[in-house]
């Protein structure tokens, strides 16, 4: 049966985009009801960095031994029922979020029309086997930093110092590994392992994270509340210049580069340029649709950039963090990354490895002495990228009119505008209502962080943090998990795109990076994240 | 003055034609071009609809052309309108 997109609200029960919406909406109005005194998102499960055993003298404080590796958020943050939520336990918090996560998300596959045999059980081994990953990623050999060891009184010890990092790169590991080495069971996972409608939904969590990070920081000085706030804005006033500013750079470049160097035919160059320049694979898809290219092209250009971005995963990060611009700047190396990995999942997962890994450095380098609060360098890398995801329907608009009505002119042809509407990311829709509602809680009745409206703040801090901290970073972990999973690096081997890998390496490492980084130099430097080390 | 007819069809590729149907008729054609000289020929030739008459069609793009694993990513082609005086 044909699937078209005609009215406005199509589509609203059947993509994952919407299904984004729905699932970070739900547990987001659930986490606001703590400001009724109904603390009911408290059950999710978050891991410590622990050991087997502390050693004679040290204290459970940043590092905890094993029995402890997973709490309920619940059991520190709520302000009505810690009780209960201590009780649960790690292993009655894990499957109650198992609970709530399946029937969740299993409502979603319904009404996506998916096969829910194959993704409940698809669904189960995925959910655990992140967890285990969870768990393994947070022992203190790769979490574990020297200030980590110091606070809990640990004798010196080699460690990777890697944070949360630690877990998504071994989530990534283990997923490549099964998306490589175990393709049958790949096979079977993929109706389970939907990277983009992870992380739109974590997206939609960190619209609670942006909104929150004002109220965590009233906790500290009202002063760095406001700084928070502003700096906030301000990252999201740079990221939409940048983009417009990257949007016609990018573009032009590699579009001659295709013409030019490689000559590759007319639309195929078109939607190689927005693949490469913009938003891959929804880039691509748009830009074909307005070009009117063979839907064939578009699905080629689509697998190349599934796999680079997987690629740009893996290195920029590091690269980022320990080469240039590193922790003097890291906004604008936020700010780069999202305008240089194409598509959102890889995005906003490396934007949050950046994060771990700018964090403990900084953590490292001063001796603990300079704190940043978690979250605002992911920020920076996802403000870009939902510019640049918001822009691409107005971008291939343009695109469709000046290629219709200009270099193939076809009597009688008309672009309708709900074009506009039905390329836009409606994932960003919960993204912002769940950062502005959190920001107006701050404004309004926290009256700023003065200490009038202390109570409010400190209610709304226990619905909030288990949604931007656990659910989150939990959605994130099935991100790079399902990633992994649905990649396969023989992809690029076996198609013929010929000349396509090579305009896409050239282009991606020797024109987007290089120019991403300047133009986020240009508008992200210097940006200051409050310290808020105590 | 004369009056405006809308018309909705869905439009695909099938990797080597372009083709438009709706329930009353169905074409396909290796260009865009020529499949919209098809569609205006059609309606050209219907008694109903005087030459005097403008029609805008509607072409909805069908999504299912896209495969399931881009849809995430994406899961809208193209819409197009062609007008007819």
């Amino acid at each position: 049966m044909a699937k078209t997109q005609r009215a406005w609200y199509d589509g609203m029960l059947t993509t994952e985009d919407w299904w984004a919406v729905w699932l970070g909406l739900t547990f987001f109005v659930l986490g606001l009801l703590s400001i009724a005194g109904l603390d009911l998102v408290g059950w999710i499960t978050y891991p410590k960095t622990w050991v087997l055993a502390l050693p004679d003298g040290a204290i459970p404080k940043k590092i905890v031994d094993v029995t402890h590796a997973f709490y309920p958020l619940g059991a520190k943050y709520s302000q009505t029922a810690k009780a209960f939520y201590k009780g649960l336990g790690p292993i009655g918090g894990i499957l109650v979020t198992y609970v709530v996560f399946t029937i969740a998300t299993c409502i979603g596959a319904y009404f996506m029309k998916w096969d829910l045999k194959r993704y409940f059980v698809g669904w189960t081994f995925i959910f655990f086997l992140t967890y285990l990953v969870w768990f393994i990623g947070h022992h203190a050999f790769f979490a574990a930093s020297v200030v980590d060891l110091k606070k809990s009184h640990f004798p010196s010890m080699f460690t990777l110092s890697l944070g949360g990092g630690a877990s998504f790169i071994l989530s990534l590991i283990v997923g490549l590994i099964i998306g490589n080495f175990f393709k049958p069971l790949a096979r079977y996972l993929s109706e389970a392992a939907k990277p983009e409608w992870f992380i739109k939904t974590a997206i939609v969590f960190l619209g609670v994270k942006v909104g929150y990070l004002p109220i965590k920081a009233a906790a500290t000085s009202t002063k760095v509340g406001h700084q928070l706030a502003d700096l906030t804005l301000d990252l999201f006033l740079a990221g939409a210049v940048a983009t417009i500013v990257a949007y016609l750079i990018f573009w032009p470049g590699v579009y001659t580069i295709s013409r030019k160097i490689f000559k590759l035919p007319r639309k195929t160059a078109a939607v190689l340029a927005s693949a490469i320049s913009i938003c891959g694979v929804s880039a691509a898809v748009a830009t074909g649709g307005a070009v009117r290219s063979k839907p064939v092209v578009t699905i080629m250009v689509s697998a190349l950039v599934v796999v680079y971005a997987v690629i740009e995963l893996v290195i920029l990060p590091g690269a980022f963090t320990h080469i240039w611009p590193g922790v003097s700047d890291p906004m604008v190396a936020g700010s780069a990354m999202g305008m240089s990995v194409k598509t959102d999942g890889a995005d906003a997962a490396a934007g949050e490895l950046l994060d771990e890994f700018m964090r403990n450095e900084i953590e490292q380098q001063s001796g603990g002495k300079i704190k940043w609060p978690e979250g605002v360098i992911t920020v920076s890398a996802v403000m870009t990228k939902i510019w640049i995801d918001m822009f691409i329907g107005l971008w291939a608009f343009i695109l469709a009119l000046f290629w219709v009505y200009k270099i193939e002119k076809r009597e009688g042809e008309k672009i309708p505008f709900s074009e506009v509407w039905h390329r836009f990311p409606k994932f960003v829709l919960g993204y912002f209502l769940a950062w502005f509602i959190y920001l107006g809680i701050f404004f309004g009745p926290g009256h700023s962080g003065a200490p009038e409206g202390m109570a409010i703040l400190k209610a709304a801090k226990a619905g909030a943090v288990p949604v931007e901290k656990g659910m989150r970073k939990f959605f994130f972990m099935l991100t790079f998990m399902s990633l992994g999973i649905i990649t396969d690096f023989k992809k690029l081997a076996e198609a013929q795109f010929g000349k396509m890998v090579w305009v896409y390496f050239i282009a991606l490492f020797l024109f987007i990076i290089p120019v991403a980084i300047i133009i986020a130099y240009l508008f992200h430097h210097g940006m200051p994240i409050p310290n808020i080390a105590g | 003055m004369s009056e405006l007819i809308q018309e909705n069809m869905t439009i695909t590729h099938d990797g080597r034609d372009w083709i438009a149907w709706n329930d009353q008729f169905r074409v396909a054609a290796p260009s865009l071009e020529k499949l919209d000289e098809a569609v205006r020929q059609w309606y050209m030739a219907r008694d109903d609809i005087a030459k005097t008459k403008k029609i805008e069609v509607f072409m909805a793009f069908d999504n299912s052309a896209i495969p399931h694993w881009i849809r995430p990513f994406a899961n809208h082609y193209f819409n197009r309108i062609l007008k007819i005086n």
